[in-house]
């Protein structure tokens, strides 16, 4: 069983090695600038995401987690031997504890809570459970939503399930539906740390968020109109509405107050440097196993609940945060040097399509701190950060709405996009491919919806 | 011969060894989900799955994993959508959604999913 983590161990260790942690200059201290070629781990693997589940699918399940710690552990090596940079090494290790640690702990204490919903599934029904859950994202994190939410959705909707059903539960619940504070989507954690009012998002946001979803939901509506399904003649419905394992609701909440136990927040909250991660990361990992210890088996075996989908998350993204530092880097030196010039639409572009395929937090981080960059203000001053989003708010308002939104773009795009597909085809849903959700679906679907929005929001704003 | 009905009531058990298993009841299988494998092409040989109906039995060979319980874990099952032999393969009200668990010394437990219970979609 060990035998098998021994890779990921590597790789942490060469994370955490003495060597990196003491080697390394201070916070914020300038780094070398990677060769671009660099970039070409990071374009593998998303090659191989994209292509490995369609084209090698035996090959790519048993050793995806080879891969992704293989082209790792390229990107670490060349920061540790060729640009002696173990601070952006120990950063990244800290962004990807921070974000398993949300995510693992989300998707176990959920996974202890059963809902079942007994009522007839009609195109209605599927919009507010929908809506529903794009208003509880920022309440629990899309994570959460997506978690509590994906199972009697399916449940409901069995004698009519169809792809679409889960790709628009996708869109609204595990990405659009959490950019109105900083609890739904990490970038606007980010955000929040370095200074922007907790309620700036809703204040900014919910006036784009709110006719998003509206047209997404008429779009969904009458495509679910038009499936009929199968007609069960005998069924009855009690409209009722079960909830079991209420123990863990009280694990959830204190997964998302623990969220807020960051130095950043709270001044008295003790820093664990050069640890790369925090009491807060400690919690998240403590409730994780005590909620599973302590979880009803009943509902686990209701649920079917494994570690397989929590752990795909946490291998293929181990290599996409280490290979995507070139990449990040690479881009925030270029949207510095080429900040006077970029409007609003063109943050909004920017953070939108990298976004789709990188990790939407750092994104956001980067193009926020080139448009604090273009007023000669500092992403790491949070005074600066706050009188920022109040006199230059469309900037942060186009960073936010593409982080948050764009992440819906593909299966990478966001951490719970993955989960919720690998709930559904163990359930023996048949999901598209990665091409085919982008092809099928993202494209002709969210595209459109994203350009009316740069086009009434964003265009021809300076 | 024991139907299909007859494990279920009684609690019998199949066996599983290795990518193997046994089913004491002689079904046709529509779809088998493995982890998060759907298996729907019961053709081949070499990858996927095939089954073979006996004349007591159904055995079932599962080409991608060398060791079915080292997959499947505590919680989740390994499902399958069957129909006895000689019931009317079209007629939706045959088809039986079974769920099965590996336990120790090659024990595998058989139940029923009913609408309310496990996760399963023909």
């Amino acid at each position: 069983m060990m035998k098998k983590h021994i890779p990921q161990i590597l790789l942490i260790l060469f994370f955490l090695s003495p060597l990196n942690i003491f080697a390394s200059g201070a916070e914020g201290s300038e780094h070398t600038l990677p060769n671009p070629i660099m970039v070409i781990p990071f374009a593998v693997l998303l090659l191989m995401i994209a292509t490995g589940p369609l084209f090698y699918h035996h090959f790519w399940e048993r050793n995806y987690p080879k891969i992704a710690l293989a082209l790792g552990s390229v990107t670490v090596i060349y920061y540790l031997v060729f640009l002696n940079d173990t601070h952006s090494l120990l950063h990244t290790l800290a962004e990807y504890i921070s974000f398993i640690a949300l995510l693992s702990s989300l998707f176990v204490a959920s996974g202890g809570i059963l809902i079942k919903v007994d009522k007839k599934s009609t195109p209605m029904l599927n919009v507010l459970i929908l809506l529903f859950g794009a208003v509880i994202s920022n309440i629990i994190g899309t994570t959460g939503a997506s978690m509590l939410l994906i199972r009697p959705y399916i449940k409901v909707n069995k004698n009519r399930i169809k792809p679409y059903h889960i790709i628009f539960f996708i869109f609204a619940v595990s990405n659009i539906g959490g950019a109105l504070d900083p609890i739904g989507d990490p970038p606007l954690f980010l955000g929040f740390l370095r200074g922007i009012g907790f309620f700036w998002f809703i204040e900014h946001i919910i006036l784009v968020w709110a006719p998003t979803l509206i047209v997404l939901m008429a779009i969904f509506y009458v495509i679910d109109s038009r499936n009929k399904g199968e007609e069960v003649p005998d069924a009855q419905y009690s409209g009722k509405i079960e909830f079991k394992g209420g123990k863990n609701v009280i694990y959830l909440a204190i997964i998302l107050l623990s969220v807020f136990i960051d130095p950043g927040i709270l001044k008295w909250v003790p820093s664990l440097a050069p640890l790369p991660f925090g009491i807060r990361e400690i919690i998240m990992f403590s409730v994780a196993y005590f909620s599973f210890k302590s979880a009803d088996k009943k509902i686990l075996e209701a649920n079917e609940f494994d570690f397989e989908p929590i752990r795909e998350v946490a291998y293929l993204f181990i290599g996409i945060f280490a290979t995507m530092i070139p990449a990040l880097q690479l881009i925030a030196y270029e949207s510095k040097v080429y900040g006077q010039e970029l409007s609003p639409g063109v943050f909004y572009w920017a953070t939108g399509v990298l976004s789709a395929i990188l990790d939407n937090a750092p994104t956001f981080l980067n193009f926020l701190s080139a448009a604090l960059g273009k007023y000669g203000m500092d992403v790491n001053v949070k005074e600066q950060v706050f009188q920022f989003s109040l006199t230059y708010p469309i900037y942060v308002q186009a960073i936010s709405i593409a982080a948050v939104f764009f992440g819906a773009m593909t299966y990478i795009g966001n951490g719970p996009n993955f989960m919720v597909k690998s709930i559904c085809e163990r359930a023996g849903i048949k999901m598209p491919s990665f091409f085919g959700y982008l092809m099928k679906y993202s494209i002709p679907i969210l595209l459109p919806i994203f350009f009316v929005i740069w086009l009434i929001v964003f265009y021809g704003k300076v | 011969m024991k139907t299909l009905d007859d494990v279920l009531k009684n609690n019998l058990n199949g066996l599983h060894y290795g990518n193997r298993i046994l089913l004491p009841f002689r079904v046709d299988i529509l779809k088998a989900v493995v982890e998060k494998e759907i298996i729907m092409d019961f053709s081949s040989t070499k990858s996927g799955a095939s089954y073979k109906i006996c004349d007591d039995y159904t055995e079932v060979y599962f080409y991608d994993y060398k060791n079915l319980s080292e997959v499947v874990s505590e919680f989740e099952k390994i499902k399958l959508v069957v129909v006895e032999v000689g019931k009317d393969l079209f007629d939706f009200a045959n088809h039986r959604k079974l769920a099965l668990h590996t336990e120790d010394k090659h024990k595998l437990t058989i139940t029923e999913i009913k609408d309310d219970s496990l996760l399963f979609l023909e």
